[in-house]
């Protein structure tokens, strides 16, 4: 193990960790996290997802959806497994943890429930995932994730131009269909922008940062996602409540309504009238939404009701 | 769970590691794109295809990681 000044020496240097013997056990514990974040928002998003591409309107249509979720539970694999390697058990991690312990966005909470619902998240959830792995992609100092997320950056992308190119086609429809995906933009943009966590004014410190775990701050991280999600929706005629100022001759994002404030997961409503408290929404969100349990019940149930008529011997 | 050994216990049995090496084209050197954990070669074969489908590779292979002969690696120059 490396001195906690050749480590830091190591870091500052740009070159890349390649195995936990490089390691100080701070960074270890550090790239874990950050790992089980990834590989659970990974791995949500494909129970999320399934259940609303049940709605799809063609063959064609779900057969991109399932293509799609194929893609999460293989990026899920990689991250899972660099854990396994740093000394984790993928099974327990995946199977034989309590739903609410899992740590992905709050938004995968909140049920998707139409076509026009899926295709919207692979718009601003998986710009989301793009914005931050990419980000990842190019500054990770761990070689093995580095080099893992090429495969991933090429799918996330797939999958945005899907949830584009049908918000494109449906807002184009016009009528009912139009408004429908109005309803999805008006209650999932917020959540999508509440993603990226406290602002930066309060969250002054970020060890991620320092490890070069990423390379962006969390509103640096908003800004690249509102950068391209508002002018885009825009473009199709979706209202989004957002809009571009120039600050010192540069383009600032900035929001129409107080962040954060409150939202109504039941009724898939937010009150920009409400206002509330950064402790309010990470209550919110460790609470955890609606279709956490269910979700997660999806791919656990089947694990234990395998190994009980499989009993293996050890 | 790993062990020193490179083996991993699967609810359906004990699995190895196998790394996957793949190319695009033909005047590409083949490259690690990726490892899956399986218990036996075909099933090995079966997650490589299914996981690292990303390109239409030319060329795919997959080694048992502990058949790889390292002669140094990062770190131990």
């Amino acid at each position: 193990m490396p001195t906690s000044a050749e480590f830091d020496q190591m870091i500052k240097s740009g070159e890349l960790i390649e195995s936990p013997g490089e390691m100080t056990p701070e960074y270890l514990r550090e790239l874990k996290h950050t790992l089980i974040v990834s590989g659970d928002t990974e791995l949500i998003s494909a129970p999320a997802y399934y259940l609303a591409a049940k709605r799809a309107p063609s063959i064609n249509a779900f057969m991109t959806g399932i293509a799609i979720i194929q893609d999460e539970l293989a990026h899920a694999h990689i991250a899972y497994h660099i854990l396994e390697e740093l000394g984790e058990d993928q099974e327990k991690l995946i199977f034989s943890r309590d739903p609410k312990s899992f740590r992905y966005p709050y938004a995968f909470d909140v049920p998707l429930e139409s076509w026009t619902e899926l295709v919207v998240a692979n718009g601003f959830y998986d710009q989301a995932g793009f914005c931050l792995l990419g980000d990842i992609h190019d500054k990770c100092s761990y070689g093995p994730w580095k080099r893992g997320l090429n495969k991933v950056m090429l799918e996330e992308n797939f999958h945005l131009r899907n949830g584009r190119t049908w918000m494109k086609r449906i807002s184009a429809a016009g009528g009912s269909a139009k408004d429908e995906l109005q309803q999805a933009v008006d209650w999932m943009f917020p959540l999508s922008v509440e993603w990226f966590g406290l602002p930066d004014s309060m969250k002054m410190h970020s060890t991620q940062l320092d490890y070069r775990l990423k390379g962006l701050t969390n509103d640096q991280l908003r800004q690249w996602w509102l950068s391209t999600v508002v002018p885009y929706c825009e473009q199709i005629g979706v209202k989004v409540p957002a809009h571009k100022e120039t600050r010192d001759g540069k383009d600032v994002w900035e929001l129409d309504y107080p962040f954060p404030c409150e939202f109504d997961a039941e009724h898939k409503r937010w009150d920009f009238k409400k206002p509330i408290t950064w402790d309010d929404v990470l209550a919110r969100w460790r609470a955890r939404g609606p279709r956490n349990a269910e979700m997660v019940a999806m791919f656990q149930e089947e694990f234990h009701n395998f190994r009980k008529t499989h009993k293996r011997e050890s | 769970m790993s062990n020193s050994h490179n083996g991993y216990k699967r609810v359906s049995g004990d699995a190895v590691e196998y790394e996957v090496f793949a190319r695009k084209a033909r005047v590409d050197p083949l490259h690690l794109v990726g490892s899956v954990v399986a218990p036996d070669a075909d099933l090995a074969m079966a997650y490589a295809r299914a996981t690292y489908d990303e390109e239409r590779w030319c060329e795919m292979a997959i080694v048992r990681k502990e058949d790889v002969i390292r002669l140094w690696s990062p770190g131990e120059s």
